[in-house]
Formats: structure tokens, sequence, C-alpha cells
């Protein structure tokens, strides 16, 4: 009877913990983020601007029409599966920036099945999804089958592969995939089975090229949560990450669990790729991913690389890009700005002893006054 | 083949190799620098599209070329010193720092062309002119050589110089001996009294300067022009050079050489029946290659040196 009260005790004061710390990471993101906004108003004010008339653009603007929440949940689909694509390897401290080759990877490998195979209802959108996913998988495979296996370095590594597949994909697009006759670079379309069903065909309204792939994306995360917090892999990927000597001497094989991390994480990259080609465009276009790649890392690291937050996170994210874009149309201030934002929020997010220092220039302050 | 050869052997693409090298030998020796000062620059990138966009707009409003390749290299410098004092004073993780700075670049170049001139893709409007060209008087006239070299802009003479001071200044000067000692143990450096912290600022400090002189080589030499994100992940392709070069000025030198060559290599195969992205890939794929065969290489090491101490 004991047993189970201290049992219980205990339990109660680990959830305790546990809800502490989601507070200060959920306020500490807060902080950061209007932060953020607070200097990007200052830099629109210095430059000239109305920076109250922008944000009021900016941070209602995408909410003013429907279409326009549509494009709003398209773009964040994309962006979260994106940062959901680098959380895992980062959990393992792997810092692959990798995103980019695997992401096109899984577009080509989608727009493969999709274009060319004839499929039944249903099978025609789930098997280029799979093949988008292995193919991510594959790209994802090359560099961490590298850094666990022979020690090299995982940005370099991650880097040429970009370089080189977003080369080969521009090829492609440019030469054989491109459709013939056509006098616009992009290949052909995908069949009718295999596009991602419209949000719109479901709730009836205008909801632009925003697609079931949304569910997608969510399942993904709360799969992705599951896998690092209750299964044994994600457990190692976690003590890969913390202490990888401990991880070793405990018995983890990490450069295994380093791989795994690389093959998941490219995994979703690669869906992200299928979901521009299935569910945005319905078919492979020139540069098709812009700088979404980079722009996930953001959204992970702002997540602090919680497959649930990174959700939160890219929606926000998405919120700013498609209001830039909004800001940009009604006032005279350029959408680049949100990139300004978005830039000061990585600084803010990595400088970790700035917390430090200003409690400790506020309490020096204190004394001074005394 | 016979084509590519004609290509290859021609005066005019030898002089473009020299031209297309000189961003990536720049910018690679600034990551070099920052490397072996134990802090990676990932902002390069960064810091030649600032120092490239602040050198077009000063020489376009001030009308002085120098000024604004002097507020361009400058303009890197502070970033680089920025970089610095993430890591050293806010703890900062040096490759999201890195990262974050290209966003800060990226936006804030795009945001301050479009701010002052309202064009969303460069100061093709502003007349900023270029950095001059070096002609040598003599040499221009014999065949091959001359052709090859007169004319080059001055920053790609400087490029080339780069090469021996880095060199001369990694392995005889004081300076070169902390860099690299900070770089390679700061403890064990700070023991014997180096300054651990000046000598990593002045480093990153050296590094955003090279890297700046490549970005404004890029809008006042290549060009006369910025054009947004006209880097095109040149940084990069300097930080792969740095290590597909072995972290040695003669390596980086080269491994930078190559991609210039390789790059002009696309360029004027464009013309021919090769498909040019196809030929643009080889350095990655080199770089790819030799960074696994360096690490095999360093593991094999490392496992001798271990069965030998058992």
């Amino acid at each position: 009877m004991t047993g189970t009260l201290v049992e219980t005790e205990d339990r109660r004061q680990y959830k305790a913990t546990r809800r502490r710390g989601l507070t200060v990471d959920l306020s500490m993101t807060l902080a950061t983020i209007l932060a953020a906004l607070a200097i990007g108003f200052l830099v629109m004010l210095l430059t000239g601007n109305d920076p109250v008339g922008a944000y009021e653009a900016m941070l209602t603007g995408p909410l003013e029409r429907s279409f326009r929440v549509g494009r709003w949940l398209e773009d964040a689909t994309t962006l979260t599966l994106l940062g959901l694509s680098v959380a895992i390897p980062f959990r393992a401290r792997q810092i692959s920036l990798g995103a980019e080759s695997q992401l096109y990877a899984g577009a080509l490998a989608a727009a493969a099945v999709a274009v060319f195979l004839p499929l039944p209802p249903v099978v025609a959108v789930i098997v280029p999804l799979v093949a988008a996913a292995a193919a991510g998988a594959g790209m994802g495979l090359v560099p961490g089958a590298m850094k666990a296996r022979l020690g090299a370095n995982e940005i370099v590594a991650t880097l040429m592969l970009n370089a080189i597949v977003v080369r080969v994909y521009d090829y492609l697009v440019n030469g054989p995939l491109k459709e013939p006759g056509s006098s616009a670079v992009h290949s052909k379309s995908i069949q009718q089975d295999s596009a991602l069903t419209p949000l719109s065909d479901w709730f009836g309204i205008p909801l632009g090229r925003a697609n079931v792939g949304l569910l997608l994306m969510v399942f993904t995360a709360v799969a992705l949560w599951l896998l690092i917090t209750r299964t044994p892999l994600g457990y190692r990927i976690r003590m890969t990450g913390s202490n990888p000597e401990f991880a070793e001497y405990g018995g983890i094989r990490v450069p295994r669990v380093i791989e795994w991390s690389f093959v998941i994480g490219g995994a979703v990259a690669g869906l992200a790729g299928a979901h521009l080609v299935q569910g945005v465009y319905g078919r492979l276009e020139p540069g098709l991913a812009g700088s979404l790649a980079f722009e996930g890392i953001v959204v992970a690291l702002l997540a602090r690389n919680n497959p649930l937050v990174v959700v939160v996170a890219g929606l926000f994210y998405s919120y700013l890009r498609a209001g830039g874009d909004i800001m940009e149309q009604q006032t005279d201030v350029g959408t680049e700005i949100v990139v300004v934002i978005q830039a000061v929020i990585v600084l803010l997010v990595t400088a970790q002893a700035l917390p430090d220092l200003l409690k400790r220039r506020l309490a020096r302050r204190e004394v001074a006054g005394r | 083949m016979s084509a590519v050869l004609d290509v290859v052997l021609s005066s005019a693409f030898l002089a473009a190799v020299l031209r297309v090298s000189t961003p990536y030998l720049l910018a690679a020796f600034g990551g070099l620098v920052a490397e072996r000062a134990g802090v990676s620059n990932i902002a390069l990138e960064g810091q030649m599209l600032s120092a490239a966009c602040t050198g077009a707009l000063v020489a376009g409003y001030s009308g002085s070329v120098a000024l604004g390749a002097l507020c361009g290299v400058g303009v890197a410098t502070l970033l680089g010193l920025l970089l610095a004092a993430l890591r050293l004073e806010l703890g900062a993780d040096v490759i999201i720092a890195g990262i974050g700075l290209n966003l800060l670049a990226s936006g804030g170049t795009a945001y301050a062309v479009f701010t002052l001139l309202d064009d969303k893709g460069g100061t093709s409007g502003l007349k900023s002119g270029s950095l001059p060209a070096v002609p040598l008087p003599g040499i221009d006239s014999i065949p091959l050589l001359g052709d090859v070299i007169s004319g080059q802009n001055m920053v790609t003479w400087l490029a080339f110089l780069t090469a021996p001071v880095i060199a001369w200044l990694f392995y005889r000067a004081r300076f070169g001996f902390h860099l690299r000692a900070v770089g390679e143990m700061p403890d064990a450096a700070a023991s014997v009294g180096i300054p651990v912290r000046r000598v990593q600022y002045t480093g990153l400090a050296l590094s955003g300067a090279l890297a700046g002189l490549a970005g404004v080589f890029l809008s006042m030499g290549y060009v006369s022009f910025f054009v947004r994100d006209m880097t095109a992940g040149r940084g990069f392709i300097a930080l792969a050079a740095v290590f597909l070069g072995g972290l040695r000025p003669w390596g980086v030198f080269l491994a930078a050489l190559g991609f210039g060559a390789a790059e002009a290599l696309a360029v004027q195969l464009g013309t021919l029946d090769v498909p040019p992205q196809l030929v643009s890939t080889i350095p990655y794929a080199m770089t790819l290659v030799a960074l696994a065969v360096y690490a095999w290489r360093r593991r094999r090491q490392a496992g001798v040196e271990v069965a030998a101490s058992v």
C-alpha cells in the first residue's frame, strides 16, 4: 500500500516538474517572439515606415478571407513537416542541414509515381507518399552513414548533397521531365487520383490549395512525438543527443542511432516534397521549395525540437509569412521584414546566456539602487 | 570531346577561371581563418551578401566606389565580430547563430533595397560603378598569358595575393601561432598567456573582412550592381573548400580554385550539348567523396594509434 502511495506521490511531483518545464518553455518562446516583433517594429520605424499599419495588416490579414486562411494552412503544412524533419536529428545533436536535398528527392519520387504510374484510387495517393518518404530517407541515409560510420562532418556533407540534388532536380525539370510542347518550364501534371484532396471539397468554402496534407502533417507530428517520448529508439535518440559518451557507455549503439535520426528526418522531409507535388502544385516546378528548407530549421529551433510544439511554431511562422505578403500589398513595407524578424528569433533563441545576463543586470541595478 | 578541350584551353576560359574563383578564394580563406580559430563561420554567405549590398548602395549614393567597397568590407567585419560576440559572450551555438546571421543578411539586404529603391530584384537602377581592372602594360601583348592575367579586377589580384599572406600569417607570424593554438586547444593556449578571446575576436573580424571583400567583388567587379541573394550559396561552397583543402592555406587555395574552374567550365559548356547543371555538380560530388575519404583515413589513423597505445 505504502509503495503505491510513494509511487503516486513521485508521479505527482514528476508531473509537476514537467508542467513547470513546459510553462517555462512556452513563456520563453513567447518572450522571444515578442522581442523579435519589437525589433521589427523599431526597424520599420527607423526606415521611415508606419509599423502600426504594417503590423495590423500582417497580423489580421491572413484571417480576413477564407482563401488566405487556405494559403496559410498550405504553407504551414510544408513548413511544419520540414521543421519536424530537422527536429529529429537535432534531438540526437546532429546538425543536419539536408532537408532541401531530402525534399527534392521526395518530390521527384512522388512525381515519378503520380505522373507515370496508373494506380487505382486511394492507392494512387498512398504509393507516391510512401515513395517520397523512402526517397527522402535514402537521401538522409547518405550523410547519416557518413557521420555515423566515418565521422564525416554532417554539416558539410548535407550542404554538398543539397547543392548536388538541387542541380540534378533543375536539370530534370528543364530537360527529361519537362512537359513536351509546353513553353513554361514544369513537368506533366499528376494524375487526378494522386492529388491530395483539397480542404475546400470538405468544408465547401474556398480554401485555396490547402489540402488533407494538413492532417497528414498533424498525424506525423503526433507520431514523432510518440516516437521521441515513448519508444526505446526515441529514448536512445534523446540520450545520444544529451550525452553521447554516456549513451555509448550505457550500451546504446550511438552510430546506429545517429543513422536512424537522419533516416527518419529524411523521410519526413520527403513527405514535405510529396505535399508540394500532390497537394500544392500538382506537378514539378523549378525551385519548388524556395527558402522553406532553411526556414524549417528556424521552426524546429523555436520549438526547441519538441514535435508537438513544432506544429504550433510552424503555424505561427507561416502566419507571419502569409501576413508579410498581405502587408506588402497593403502598405509600403516589404515582406522581407518577416525574414528579418525570423532571423532575430533565431539569434535570440540561440543566445542561451542572454536571459542569465539580463537577470544579472537587473540584480546589479537593484543592488545599486538600494 | 575536342570541343570541350578547345574550350578549356582557350585564354578566355582561363581568364574566366581566375575571375570566377575570386569570391571562392577570398571567402574560403575567411572560412579557414575562423575554422583555425576554433569558431566555424557558417555566416560567410551572409557576410558576403551584406558586403555586396552595402558596397553597391554606398557607392551608388555617394558616387565613390572606394567608399562603397570600404563600407561593404566594414559591414562584413562587424558581422564577424557579432558572430564572435554571440558565441563568446552569449554562449550561442555557432552554427545556429551563423544560420541566423545568414537569414538576417538575406532579409535585411532585400528589405533595404526595397525600402530605398522600391525594387524587388536589386540595385540595377542605381549607378554604382565597379572597382578598377588592372591592365598590365607589356604583359598584355604576350599571346596567351596577356589575355589571361592582364585586365583582371584588382580584387582578383588581392585574392591571389591572399594565399601567400595567409600562409605566412599562419606559419611565420606570431598572431598565426596564437590563432592556431587557440583553435586547437583554448585552455592550453590560455594557460601560456595567449589572450584567447582577443585572438578569436580578431580572427572572426578578419574572417568577416575577407568574406566582405568577396562580396564586394560580386557587386562591384563581377557585375556592377547588387542582385537579391546574389551570393547564391557561394559562402557554403567556400566552407566546403576549407574542409576539402584539409584546413591548410595552400590546400584551401587549390580547392577554391577547383570550384572556380568547375563553375567556369559549367558556364562555358552551356554553349555545347552538355547539361550545365550536371557539370556543375562535379565539384560538390568531389567534395562529398573527399570528405568521406578524409574522415575514413583519420578514423583509421586514430584506430591504429589506439591499438598501438594498448
